[in-house]
C-alpha cells in the first residue's frame, strides 16, 4: 500500500508541483495550506509522513511538527524551507527536529526522492542511497591508518576548490568516529589517548567513497551507535549561536567541532544512527557548486 | 616772541608754515620721521603729513606715536579716504589731531593748533618739551629696541604662517596675492605668484570660492567653505573676508586644508553604512526570492520530464526557464554569502603564504595564461584576522586585476609594512585603468562592468566589507596602464616568530 504524505505549505503553487511529483513517485498525497488545516486533516486520517514548510502565516512549521508529534508519535516528520537552514539550527535543537529539506534552485527532485525514501523506510544506511556509481570501502582499525584513508579518498576526487574543505571535514569525521565513536575516548583527556591500540574487526571504522556525474561522496561508519540526534543538534547549535562576545558558544569546546566543520563545509552532511549498533556520517559534495547556499539538516535515529 | 616751536614733519605746505609763524609759532621742518631724532630745537607740537604714513608702511604711525608720546601731534590730511588704518586708529582715540587742507586754507588751522597747544599746556600740565642729549640717547636705544621687537614679531609672524599645517593665501582688495605660505605652495603646486591676480594664478576651484565670497554681501564676518578634489587630494577651502578696524574690507584670507585622509575615512564609513543597510534589505529580498525560484525551477523540470513529445521550441522554452532560474539562484546565493555575517576565526598569517595560496586558487584559469606575475614581498610580514576572508579579498582583487587586463599584462603584488601596526598589500595591474565616471560606484554592491552573467558586481563590495570588519583600510589609484589597489591590514609582526 502506498505511503501517505501530508504536505503543508502556504504556497499553493508549491503544493501543486511537489504534490504532483510525489504522486508520480507512488505516494498518496494530501495537501494543506496552513498548520490549522493540517491538524484538522490529521484528526480524520493517518499519515506516514508530515512534510511541512517552516515559514507560514499563523502556525509555523516547527510548532505544527511539535503539535503533531504530541498527538501522533508514530508519524514521521520533516520540514522543508527555501531559507537558510543554518538560521534554524537553534529552533531545530529546541524543537528536537532533525530533518529539514531545502527548496533549492535548480529544484532537487532527486534529493527529495532519496531523503523521503530513507525516512519512510528506515533504510537509512549506505552511501549507495546518494551515489549512483561504484562505492569503494576501506576498514580502519588503527589510528595510523586514518591519514592514509583520508588521502586515498581525497586523491580520488576531482580537482576543485571544494576538495581541500572536503578533505579537512573528512579527516575530522574519521578521527571522531575512531576515537569517540569506536573507542569512546574523552575529548578533554587527549594526552591519555592510546594511539597504538588496534580496534577489533567488530569495532573497526568503515569508510566508503565514490562519485557519479553530479556529486562526490564519502561515508564514515562506526559500529557503536553512541551518537544521538540530540547531541548532534546540541553541537551544531553551539557552534552557530554567538555569545555576547560575538564568538560562537562552542569556540573552546573540546567536542563538536568536527560535526560543525563538516556541516559548514560540505554540501550535504547526513548523520544516521542505529542506537547501540552504528553511527554513519555521510558527506556529499555537488560538482560545479550546483546547490550552493542550501544545506539541509538530515539526522536519523532508529 | 614765539609761543613755542612746532615741528613740521614731511609737510611741504609752506602756507601752513607761514600761517603758523604769523600766529607766533616758531617752525622747524624735517623731511621724514627718521630725521626727527636729529632736531635739536625744542618743540611743543608736531605736525606730520599724512602722506608720510603711507611711505612708512603700516607701522609708521605707531612708531610716530611712540616717538612723540609727550608732544601733541597733528596730522595734515589731504585725502580723508586714504588714511592708513593705524593712523586712523590713533586719530580716533584722540592721540593725533587731524588737520585738513581746507582748514589750512581757511586759516582755521591756527586756532586748532592753539587749542592743541593750550590743552597740552594746561590739561596735561606739560612743560615745553626740552629734549636733552641724554633723553635722545635713551630714545635711540628705545627705538632700536622697538625695531628689534618689531623684527622679532615679524619673525614670529613668519614662523606662524610657515608652521600652519594649512595652505594660507592672502589677497588684497584688488585680488592680488600678497602672501602664500610654504604649505600652500606645496599643496597647490604654485610657483612665484606674489603680486599676481588670483584669477590667473590659483586653481579654478579656489578662485571660485573667492568669487563666491566676493558676492557675499552679509555684514557679519562672512566666510565660504567648500570641499573639492584637486589632483589626488581632497581639499577644504575656506575663504574669509579680512576687515580693518572700520569694518571695511581689507583683503581676503584663504585657508586650504588637506582633508584627503579624513575624506577617505568618511567615504569608507559611508560605504560601510550603506553596505550594512543594503545588506539587511537585500538579505531579506534574496531569501524571499528563493521560494518562487525553486517553484519556477520545479515547474520547468517537471514540464521537461513529462512532455517528451512537445515541439522543440516548447522544450527550448522550458530549458531556458530552468537555466535562467538557476542563474537567478546563483545571484541570490552570492548575495546571501555577501550579507551573511559569519563569526570570524582570527589568527596570525604570513602575508606571503596567503597571497601564494590565493594565486594557486586563481591562476589555473585560462585568464592567467598570458599574465606575468611579479611578487615583491617583504619577508616575514604577517597579518591578524580570518584567513579565509583574507584569501577572499585577494581572490577578488587579483581576479579583477586579471580581468581588467583582459588576460594580458603584468600583475605586481607588493607587500610592505605600512606603519608599526599595519601591513600594506598592493595589487597592481597594467590594464586600461578605472574610467573616472565609474570611480564613485566601484565599491557599490551589484556594480559591475562585466557582461551580464559574468559577474554579480559583489566582488569589491565583499572586499570592502571584509577589510572593514578586519579593521583595515582599502584605497586605490588608477590611470591608464597602472591601477593599484592597496589593502592595509592589522599587522601581527610580534607573533610570527613566537
Amino acid at each position: 500500500m502506498a505511503e501517505r504524505i501530508l504536505l503543508v505549505d502556504d504556497e499553493v503553487d508549491f503544493l501543486d508541483v511537489v504534490g504532483e511529483f510525489l504522486e508520480d513517485e507512488g505516494y498518496e498525497m494530501t495537501t494543506a495550506e496552513n498548520g490549522r488545516q493540517a491538524l484538522a486533516i490529521l484528526e480524520r486520517q493517518t499519515f506516514d509522513l508530515l512534510l511541512s514548510d517552516i515559514n507560514m502565516p499563523g502556525m509555523k512549521g516547527f510548532e505544527l511538527l511539535r503539535e503533531a508529534a504530541a498527538r501522533y508519535p508514530a508519524m514521521r516528520r520533516a520540514l522543508i524551507t527555501a531559507y537558510d537552514v543554518r538560521d534554524y539550527l537553534y529552533m531545530a535543537k529546541n524543537y528536537d527536529i532533525g530533518n529539514i529539506i531545502t527548496k533549492t534552485t535548480p529544484f532537487n527532485f532527486d534529493e527529495i526522492r532519496v531523503l523521503l525514501r530513507t525516512i519512510l523506510t528506515g533504510d537509512i544506511f549506505g552511501l549507495g542511497h546518494y551515489i549512483k556509481g561504484t562505492i569503494h570501502t576501506k576498514t580502519i582499525r588503527q589510528a595510523g591508518e586514518i591519514e592514509d584513508a583520508v588521502t586515498t579518498i581525497a586523491e580520488s576526487m576531482e580537482e576543485d576548490e571544494h576538495k581541500r574543505k572536503f578533505r579537512q571535514a573528512l579527516g575530522e569525521i574519521v578521527v571522531n568516529a575512531f576515537f569517540y565513536g569506536a573507542r569512546d575516548e574523552r575529548g578533554d583527556q587527549k594526552d591519555k589517548w592510546e594511539f597504538g591500540a588496534e580496534l577489533s574487526p567488530r569495532e573497526a571504522v568503515i569508510v566508503s567513497w565514490g562519485s557519479d556525474a553530479e556529486k562526490t561522496g564519502a561515508s564514515v561508519t562506526d559500529q557503536k551507535g553512541r551518537l544521538t540526534k540530540k547531541e548532534v543538534l546540541y553541537w551544531l547549535e553551539r557552534n552557530t549561536t554567538k555569545g555576547s562576545d560575538g564568538l560562537s558558544l562552542g569556540l573552546l569546546d573540546e567536542h563538536g567541532k568536527g560535526l560543525y566543520i563538516a556541516r559548514e563545509t560540505i554540501d550535504r552532511f547526513i548523520v544516521n544512527v542505529e542506537k547501540g549498533k552504528r553511527t554513519e556520517a555521510v558527506m556529499i559534495n555537488y560538482k560545479r557548486g550546483l546547490y550552493d547556499g542550501h544545506r539541509p539538516l538530515w539526522i536519523h535515529e532508529i | 616772541m614765539q609761543i613755542a616751536n612746532i615741528l613740521l614733519v614731511g609737510v611741504a605746505s609752506s602756507p601752513l608754515a607761514k600761517q603758523l609763524e604769523r600766529y607766533g609759532y616758531g617752525v622747524v621742518s624735517v623731511l621724514d620721521t627718521a630725521s626727527i631724532i636729529n632736531v635739536d630745537t625744542p618743540y611743543a607740537l608736531m605736525i606730520v603729513d599724512q602722506s608720510l604714513m603711507r611711505d612708512f608702511g603700516p607701522d609708521a604711525a605707531e612708531r610716530l606715536y611712540f616717538m612723540n608720546n609727550s608732544v601733541p601731534t597733528a596730522v595734515l590730511i589731504h585725502d580723508p579716504a586714504a588714511i592708513p588704518d593705524p593712523l586712523h586708529r590713533i586719530i580716533l582715540d584722540g592721540t593725533f589731531e587731524p588737520v585738513y587742507d581746507h582748514e589750512v586754507q581757511s586759516g582755521f588751522v591756527c586756532s586748532k593748533i592753539d587749542r592743541l597747544f593750550i590743552t597740552s599746556q594746561f590739561n596735561k600740565n606739560l612743560k615745553l618739551h626740552q629734549r636733552t642729549f641724554h633723553e635722545k640717547e635713551m630714545l635711540k636705544k628705545e627705538l632700536s629696541l622697538r625695531e628689534q621687537i618689531l623684527k622679532q614679531e615679524r619673525v614670529i609672524n613668519t614662523n606662524i604662517i610657515g608652521s600652519i599645517t594649512a595652505g594660507l593665501i592672502i589677497l588684497d582688495t584688488e585680488g592680488l596675492i600678497v602672501l602664500v605660505n610654504e604649505h600652500g605652495r606645496e599643496l597647490l603646486d604654485l610657483g612665484d605668484i606674489m603680486g599676481a591676480s588670483y584669477v590667473q594664478s590659483l586653481p579654478g576651484e579656489i578662485a571660485s570660492v573667492v568669487e563666491a565670497l566676493s558676492r557675499e554681501t552679509s555684514t557679519t564676518l562672512p566666510h565660504v567653505i567648500e570641499r573639492c578634489k584637486i589632483g589626488q587630494r581632497f581639499l577644504e577651502i575656506s575663504a574669509f573676508r579680512m576687515l580693518d578696524y572700520q569694518n571695511k574690507p581689507s583683503g581676503i584670507l584663504v585657508m586650504v586644508h588637506d582633508v584627503t585622509d579624513q575624506e577617505n575615512a568618511s567615504v569608507q564609513l559611508y560605504r560601510a553604512e550603506k553596505l550594512a543597510t543594503v545588506g539587511t534589505m537585500l538579505s531579506g529580498i534574496a531569501h524571499e526570492l528563493r521560494n518562487p525560484l525553486s517553484i519556477i525551477s520545479a515547474r520547468a523540470q517537471r514540464a521537461l520530464a513529462s512532455d517528451r513529445d512537445e515541439p522543440a521550441r516548447i522544450r527550448k522554452a522550458f530549458e531556458s526557464i530552468e537555466a535562467q532560474a538557476q542563474r537567478c539562484a546563483s545571484i541570490v546565493n552570492n548575495l546571501l554569502d555577501f550579507t551573511r555575517q559569519t563569526a570570524t576565526k582570527a589568527g596570525y598569517h604570513k602575508v606571503a603564504d596567503l597571497l601564494d595560496e590565493t594565486l594557486t586558487y586563481v591562476d589555473y584559469q585560462n585568464l592567467f595564461d598570458d599574465i606575468s606575475v611579479n611578487k615583491e614581498y617583504v619577508p616575514d610580514l604577517a597579518v591578524y584576522g580570518d584567513r579565509s576572508r583574507f584569501v577572499q579579498i585577494f581572490v577578488n582583487l587579483i581576479t579583477n586585476a586579471a580581468e581588467a587586463m583582459e588576460g594580458r599584462g603584468t600583475l605586481t603584488i607588493r607587500t610592505r609594512a605600512a606603519d608599526a601596526h599595519h601591513t600594506l598589500i598592493e595589487i597592481n595591474d597594467t590594464g586600461p585603468g578605472i574610467p573616472p565616471d565609474i570611480e564613485p560606484k566601484i565599491f557599490d554592491p551589484f556594480f559591475t562592468t562585466k557582461e551580464p552573467g559574468k559577474g554579480t558586481g559583489l566582488g569589491l563590495a565583499i572586499v570592502f566589507k571584509i577589510v572593514q570588519q578586519s579593521a583595515g583600510a582599502i584605497s586605490y589609484t588608477s590611470r591608464p596602464g597602472k591601477t593599484s589597489f592597496r589593502v592595509e591590514l592589522p599587522s601581527a609582526k610580534e607573533r610570527t616568530h613566537g
